[in-house]
């Protein structure tokens, strides 16, 4: 049960795996005199994650996703040995701001990695921006940072908000029904999700006859939206919740009934597989769309799934994926530079990065800074007795248009 | 008894700050900034706590005021103004912003006392936190307002850009001093004292012909507009205004470093600020469980040391040797 | 009309655990003057410790009286070795700051203990199923949440007016020199009287959990409502517990079914108002020496 303390260790064999000394690397005066942009060395890579508070989960998942990767190669890039130093950046964008700091101008990390909350990229964006400090972000989703916020030093190994919405709207609209509420937490993620599911739902022939705006951060017992929501009498839910939220969210809509009125559709990490053993039989049924799904046959990821559970001592979710093709976009982009970690170096090499992710084909648009994947319409059913997203169908690669024209 | 704090201590420090960035990194500069940001938040809020008795539990309404307004002026964020980011413009309208509201919240909040007090601020600061990260067409909601460029202070042809983290630096440095200086003045002034006794006596004040509701407004409005600096501070160095900054857990941090720097003192909530924001930000990239360590160490402040880092400094100063010699010394 | 009769029967099952704690964290406050910050980290460290239990006995209801005197015990505990010895009024800014470590001790502890992941306790079997209510399926487990949450505050009304400790208790609250001048032992109804109030912060971790789930700062999330709704109904008063719990209860299901925007914002607009009317809470005792 105690999964804080079997990661942390594991981070700490990591670290020695590797070689290195990070803690008494980062600690102030004993400095190794090395620059950012040198091409030998040790390659110091900054993960700014939650390590604390509800989002550890992703924190934890996403870090050792990274390690699996790593491992995997020796620890070793170009011949030089990888040390990551991490940093607990909880959720809070001052947090965040002084370890970012601490990470490139303390530690001198080549670039920096990590990033779970919209709020925290927002509050750092320009930092990176101002200077020259290369982020890829393995999370956070926010549409702005690929279209009016872009910066040529943010690139998203995840995903973007619009994404799963996008694909859902015109998935839904053709095999759910023809009349949708939406029900989002109230905040800049959960916005981005009301505007691409209604576009492309409308465009598919849908209308969304109302939107639920729920409080944020804390949404508390959910039983009082479901009323509404029945009320409502569209054809199907549409909701964008993830942790907590989705698991009282789902367990309200299966415990007031709404399971046999009403279908419920959503982005995937609603029913994802941090919070699906909670759910328990509340998720059975539930449809949602995401770039990757446990029991995605493909080759890579049957070996994924079989070493991070080996690595980690559970199974996989999609945030140890995200870490997972973080760390080999990373690979493969130092590759390219052979080491040199110069910043427009590696901008440069990352353009056209492309790779068989456990997620399918996994290709770097130059455009969005955020990757071409395929996207899968899901459903939560057992398999072998273990509930699981099973694939309904490959909804075929997905691409943001990097600008508002499509919501 | 007098402490050798103006004397030897002050200038000492004050030398020691002002040669900081010589030697330190960037990133310690950054950490001393936000510090000093937190500090005057700490100062402003002891004003209220620690001199006249008034527990607010919603200062950070403030703080992130002075935040969200400086940020709204001067971010280029399409949501922002965009005005200007000349400090001798920002400054005016922070302090108006903080005063206005400070007097609005006060004039209700300050017809209770003691517990209800301290639950009436805390429902106006989050009030104030839910129009941040509801009122999105303004306020950013729960993205904040980034884009804040790089402050100047410009007056007629003289211009100085404060661009580089040194410059950063001392410019905090200056408002931390200025703010220390003007506080000090202030609680050592017969208002300052009118403040004590209202605190240690409200009826006995009142029985004393002292119109102690408009001194209670009169502070409420001068802490407010100090934490309102505290908050731009900080939002120009990370160049970006938070909900965060608004949030009540702020507020519970601020009284935080009040209360075990030492409430009362302004030293006290210097020291306050130092410890509760930095003992995060740097054992956390050591320990897992740092936040157990930090409940123990407040524990262990209230079992041990009741009156707060400084009445550690006090009952130390008045049994070492070399200080008892020192005071002597200077007080000759 | 269906819809409203639903929504309020949410409102009950929030008014009814509000209740429970609040009840708690006001018979500290009646008799100890202290603010136990704390309260929260006991809802969240009873959820757990009965999660914990109702997996190792597969049952609920011993899971559900045997945690909160586990609990309570750790209360007498922090009681004994913590706060004793620092009550008073000028003793306040020390209370907050223990009461907030020992918050923050637990909070990280039960992290550390039973992870990030959200967690709910199961409930029992034969109230795991919905009764048809008002045009949509009502959980049995819900209404029995209201029911439980009633006879808890029937139960503690008889007990403070009926009983020998309960007198003593509410003298306490209104008088509490003459108390001690009685030849009370004073401390150890301090003493009972945490032990009692974490148990019901704990006994409400339990039973709210399959509502709230458990997870890393839900403990903090409860208190600050705790304490809104025992600063609306006057600190120290039972009565006032459950009217305050009622209210926020209430405006909280109300605004988040007509107004999702706005309910965090109407609780706290609530709060100001009834302050404003009556700034010592509906039903509390003038704050003074």
């Amino acid at each position: 049960m105690n999964k804080q303390r079997k990661s942390a260790l594991s981070r700490r064999q990591f670290l020695q795996v590797a070689g290195s000394t990070a803690v008494a690397l980062s600690l102030p005066g004993i400095l190794s005199a090395c620059r950012p942009s040198s091409a030998s060395g040790a390659l110091k890579i900054g993960v700014l994650l939650p390590y604390s508070g509800i989002y550890a989960v992703l924190g934890e998942s996403i870090t050792q996703g990274m390690q699996l990767y790593f491992e995997a190669l020796g620890n070793e890039i170009a011949g030089r040995p990888i040390e990551l130093i991490t940093e607990d950046s909880k959720i809070n964008p001052d947090v965040a701001q002084q370890k970012v700091r601490k990470l490139v101008e303390q530690d001198e990390v080549a670039f920096v990695t990590g990033i779970v909350s919209s709020g925290v990229l927002a509050g750092l964006r320009d930092y990176f921006h101002d200077n020259q400090v290369l982020c890829l972000c393995s999370n956070a989703g926010s549409n702005a940072h690929s279209r009016a916020a872009k910066t040529p030093y943010i690139w998203r190994t995840s995903f973007t908000n619009w994404m799963a919405p996008h694909a859902m709207g015109t998935w839904a609209a053709q095999n759910v029904g023809r009349t949708a509420v939406i029900s989002v937490p109230d905040y800049a993620a959960g916005e981005n999700n009301v505007t691409s599911f209604t576009h492309s739902f409308t465009a598919a022939g849908g209308e969304v006859v109302a939107v639920q705006r729920t409080p944020f951060p804390n949404m508390g017992d959910p039983a009082p939206f479901m009323a509404e929501l029945s009320a409502t009498g569209a054809d199907l839910i549409y909701a964008f919740y993830s942790g907590s939220a989705a698991v009282t969210f789902v367990k309200a809509y299966h415990d007031f009934g709404l399971a046999q009125q009403i279908p419920l559709t959503g982005a995937g990490f609603i029913v994802e597989e941090d919070v699906l053993p909670e759910q328990g039989a509340a998720a059975q049924g539930v449809k949602s769309t995401l770039f990757w799904s446990y029991v995605l046959d493909n080759p890579q990821n049957a070996q994924f799934k079989t070493d991070f559970h080996a690595f980690a001592g559970r199974d996989a979710d999609v945030f140890a994926v995200q870490g997972y093709d973080t760390a080999c976009v990373i690979d493969e982009m130092l590759k390219r530079t052979e080491g040199d970690t110069a910043v427009g170096q590696l901008i440069a090499a990352l353009d056209g990065i492309q790779f068989d992710s456990p997620r399918g084909p996994f290709r770097l648009d130059a455009h969005s800074q955020a990757p071409e994947h395929n996207m899968y319409a899901r459903d939560v059913q057992p398999v072998d007795g273990v509930l699981r997203n099973v694939i309904l169908e490959n909804l075929g690669p997905i691409v943001d248009p990097g600008d508002d024209s499509m919501g | 008894m007098r402490l050798p704090v103006t004397k030897i201590l002050l200038p000492v420090l004050l030398l020691a700050a002002l040669l900081l960035p010589l030697g330190a990194r960037p990133y310690v500069l950054s950490l001393a900034i936000e510090v000093m940001a937190f500090a005057i938040f700490a100062m402003s809020l002891d004003l209220l706590l620690g001199y006249t008795g008034l527990p607010s539990f919603g200062h950070a309404a403030f703080f992130g005021l002075g935040a969200y307004t400086a940020a709204y002026l001067s971010s280029n964020h399409p949501l922002a103004l965009g005005l200007t980011s000349n400090l001798l413009l920002l400054l005016p309208v922070v302090v108006l912003v903080t005063a206005v509201t400070a007097l609005f919240v006060g004039f209700f909040a300050l017809r209770t006392s003691g517990v209800y007090f301290l639950m009436i601020t805390l429902a106006f600061a989050q009030m104030l936190f839910s129009v941040a990260i509801r009122w999105t067409a303004v306020t950013g909601g729960s993205d904040g307002l980034p884009g804040i460029p790089a402050p100047h202070i410009t007056l007629g042809p003289l211009q100085w850009l404060i661009n580089s983290r040194q410059a950063y630096y001392f410019l905090a440095l200056a408002f931390f001093v200025l703010t220390y200086w003007l506080l000090r003045r202030l609680v050592n002034s017969p208002f300052g004292w009118t403040l004590r006794g209202i605190r240690e006596n409200e009826a006995r004040m009142q029985a004393l012909g002292y119109a102690t509701f408009r001194y209670k407004i009169a502070v409420f409005i001068i802490a407010g507009v100090f934490a309102g600096l505290g908050g731009m501070l900080l939002a120009l160095h990370f160049r970006h205004a938070s909900p965060e900054n608004l949030y009540w857990t702020i507020s519970g941090q601020v009284m935080i470093m009040v209360i075990i720097g030492g409430a009362g003192t302004l030293t006290g909530p210097i020291l306050g600020a130092l410890l509760v924001r930095l003992f995060p930000q740097i054992a956390s990239s050591y320990l897992d469980r740092w936040e157990t360590v930090e409940g123990v160490i407040f524990i262990l402040f209230v079992l041990f040391a009741p009156r707060g880092i400084h009445g550690i400094y006090v009952y130390w100063c008045s049994r070492v040797q070399v200080f008892t010699w020192a005071r002597k010394l200077l007080n000759t | 009309m269906d819809n409203f009769l639903l929504q309020l029967l949410n409102g009950l099952v929030t008014s009814m655990l509000l209740f429970i704690m609040a009840a708690g964290l006001s018979l500290i406050f009646g008799q100890m003057r202290v603010i136990n910050l704390s309260h929260g980290a006991f809802y969240l460290v009873g959820g757990y410790m009965g999660l914990t239990a109702v997996k190792q006995w597969g049952a609920f209801w011993p899971a559900l009286l045997l945690t909160p005197l586990l609990v309570g015990a750790m209360g007498w505990l922090a009681e004994q070795f913590l706060l004793r010895g620092r009550y008073g009024r000028e003793r306040q800014l020390q209370q907050v700051l223990l009461t907030f470590g020992v918050a923050l001790v637990l909070s990280d502890l039960a992290e550390w203990r039973w992870g990030a992941y959200t967690q709910t306790v199961p409930p029992p079997v034969f109230l795991a199923t919905a009764v048809p209510l008002f045009g949509l399926q009502f959980p049995l487990y819900r209404l029995a949440i209201i029911a439980m949450g009633l006879l808890l505050a029937l139960a503690l009304a008889l007990f403070l007016g009926r009983t020998r400790l309960g007198a003593i208790l509410r003298a306490g609250v209104t008088h509490p020199h003459t108390v001690s001048g009685l030849g009370i032992d004073v401390e150890r109804v301090f003493a009972a009287t945490f032990a009692g109030g974490v148990a019901l912060a704990a006994l409400a971790g339990i039973l709210g959990s399959p509502i709230t789930t458990l997870y890393p700062g839900l403990d903090f999330e409860i208190l600050i409502l705790t304490i809104v709704v025992v600063v609306i109904g006057g600190l120290g008063s039972l009565r006032g517990a459950f009217v305050g719990a009622l209210l926020i209860g209430l405006t909280d299901t109300f605004g988040k079914a007509r107004l999702p925007e706005f309910s965090l914002f109407l609780i706290f607009a609530v709060m100001a108002v009834v302050l404003l009317v009556r700034p010592s809470g509906l039903f509390g005792v003038e704050e003074g020496h």
